[in-house]
């Protein structure tokens, strides 16, 4: 059984209009999306900006009010807020948010942001408490000194670990992460994403990695899911997608990752061009 | 489960004492260090800080030797008595009342239902804002029509008729009539920034931590908009005192024998007293003055103490 089953799940945002500002249409974010995330494996969901992964992952962790459809967890649908009281569902399920300054309150103590689903789930005693927050920053790599800081004190990778520490404190079966490295730059993010990996091997940890970076998911998934306009348009393993791509925009993402190899400029630019003419014509049908 | 954190971290409950000592030397000032540190870097709010407290103290402490009732009793003998005399400090007024005693009990009160009203209906616009904004949708939508509602009546007319129509009045039921009234544009302001703080990623964090609705209101949000509710605090003070004593000059605060900063302004209403007994009446409008400025220096402190950018103070 997977650890979590999503079906077709659909996240529509009414448009108000007219002076009794009645619903006229929606916006419809995520359209009747289907899959499903395996214990342990990290699941890639890519797309372009505004193609609705933010909010597929907003859902499954239980933030964003889900039009129709479902989320399984355990037998359990969770679009239902009752549901995931009883579950505690929170407690396995997790999020690491792409802006690391704006997801740590910056009026609280790095101590209190790790601690604060430990209060909330586990009730630990004082010392306890501390402990393991002092264990979870050395998981994630920073020493001691940082647990009576403030947010605003720490570069960002560093704030992004804090991030990942808090959302690995109750010991999850998932974590939502929503484009964790795509703030910060190369070098940081490769230390970041290693940190995640370590931590996924070390407690198993099932990831749903939403980025737009090809290289990035390339890098951290088994699965992979293609989005586009809040619809899954290609689901495959990294070896599929990566190549043996099926759908023209898969296609076309592929065809955008710029190519180190200079002496195979020209060839790039051609299939690039060449792909891009195919996809103008398939959407303007 | 607590294994699974001990096997991949060598940190151990041994370590505990040394590394949170650790931590505590390399500590954040607390929030009253940073206060205190950037009082001390603006001199002119260090000064009116202590003519706040020293004044306020002064008025508090000296009322309490003073008999009002004794002191308000007419003296035909010391008529208009003129200032600087060993008897009267600051003269006496047309009933030969000494301005000098009047002044203590009536800044006493006034800045009691000052006071007493900063706090009532501060900590009422506050909640209110900070639950509309949080909510939302239907929750928001109800509690901004009450507001709209309470906008609407004309505050200073409901104050003079609830005042005539109440047969016993003092200063603390008055501070209660006033706070039904003043808690509206403090709520909209908190409202307004509560809207935008409550989108950021700390409250959604915050969510799936299972954190309570209410404890996200006031333990992350409040704490965030503080330098907002502390700016607001001070000046809604400032403009407290000009409440009450507007509407006793206007002879509708509190009654005549109860002697307040309105009461010995509205001695100016008396064209011989602005211009041969300016004794009667300015001592209060200095007062007043004086204390105003000082507050909004102190209210600027605290607003460049909540916000990091803005701090002068040498030590963080």
């Amino acid at each position: 059984m997977s650890l979590i089953e999503i079906k077709d799940l659909k996240v529509h945002y009414p448009i108000r209009t007219g002076f009794w500002n009645r619903i006229t249409d929606s916006v419809r974010a995520v359209d009747g999306i289907t899959f499903n995330i395996e214990a342990g494996e990290t699941y890639g969901l890519v797309g372009e900006s505004g193609s609705g992964k933010s909010t597929t992952g907003k859902s499954v962790v239980g933030l964003e009010k889900v039009t129709s459809g479902s989320i399984l967890y355990k037998g359990q649908d969770i679009t239902k807020a009752d549901n995931r009281r009883k579950l505690d569902y929170n407690r396995d399920v997790q999020m690491i948010f792409q802006d690391s300054l704006s997801s740590l309150n910056p009026r609280k103590r790095i101590e209190d942001i790790i601690a604060e689903p430990l209060r909330n789930f586990e009730h630990l005693s004082k010392d306890d408490e501390k402990l393991r927050v002092l264990q979870l920053l050395d998981i994630v790599g920073l020493d001691a000194d940082a647990l009576y800081k403030y947010p605003h004190q720490f570069s960002g990778g560093q704030r992004q670990r804090i991030g990942v520490a808090r959302a690995v404190a109750t010991n999850p079966k998932l974590i939502i992460a929503d484009e964790p490295v795509s703030a910060l730059d190369l070098s940081v993010q490769a230390q970041v994403l290693n940190f995640m990996k370590k931590i996924q091997r070390e407690f198993g940890i099932s990831y749903l990695f939403i980025s737009h970076d090809l290289g990035v998911v390339r890098h951290m998934c088994n699965n992979i899911a293609i989005m586009n306009r809040g619809r899954l348009v290609e689901i495959g393993t990294r070896d599929d997608i990566y190549n043996h791509p099926l759908h023209i925009y898969t296609k076309r993402l592929l065809a955008a990752i710029p190519e180190t190899n200079v002496n195979q400029r020209e060839a790039h630019r051609a299939s690039r061009l060449a792909v891009e003419k195919v996809y103008q014509e398939q959407q303007s049908k | 489960m607590a294994e699974n954190f001990e096997q991949h971290s060598d940190i151990s409950a041994a370590d505990l004492a040394r590394l949170s000592q650790e931590a505590q030397a390399e500590a954040t000032p607390s929030t009253a260090k940073i206060i205190w540190s950037e009082f001390k870097a603006d001199r002119p709010a260090m000064a009116a800080l202590f003519i706040i407290v020293g004044f306020i103290v002064f008025v508090m402490v000296g009322a309490l030797f003073i008999d009002t009732p004794k002191m308000m009793e007419t003296n035909i003998m010391a008529y208009f008595n003129q200032p600087f005399t060993p008897e009267f400090w600051l003269g006496a007024d047309s009933g030969g009342r000494s301005v000098a005693k009047q002044l203590i009990v009536g800044s006493r009160n006034s800045i009691g239902i000052a006071i007493g009203l900063t706090i009532i209906s501060s900590t009422f616009g506050i909640c209110w804002g900070l639950i509309s904004g949080y909510f939302n949708g239907y929750i928001d939508w109800g509690m901004q029509r009450v507001y709209d509602f309470m906008m609407m009546l004309p505050m200073t007319m409901m104050i003079i008729v609830l005042v005539t129509i109440i047969p016993h009045y003092n200063s603390v039921t008055l501070t209660f009539i006033f706070s039904i009234f003043y808690w509206e544009g403090t709520s909209r302001l908190i409202r307004s920034r509560t809207l935008a703080e409550s989108e950021k990623d700390y409250v959604a964090a915050s969510r799936t931590s299972g954190t309570s609705h209410w404890k996200i209101i006031f333990r992350e949000i409040m704490p965030n908009i503080s330098s907002l509710i502390i700016v607001d605090c001070t000046l809604s003070f400032a403009e407290n005192i000009g409440v009450e004593t507007g509407l006793s000059y206007l002879g509708f605060g509190l009654p005549s024998q109860t002697p307040s900063l309105g009461t010995m302004i509205s001695n100016a209403n008396d064209p011989n007293n602005i211009t041969q007994y300016w004794w009667t009446w300015l001592p209060a409008a200095l007062e007043i003055i004086i204390l105003c400025l000082a507050i909004s220096y102190v209210g600027q402190v605290l607003r460049r103490a909540a916000d990091a950018s803005q701090r002068q103070g040498a030590a963080d």
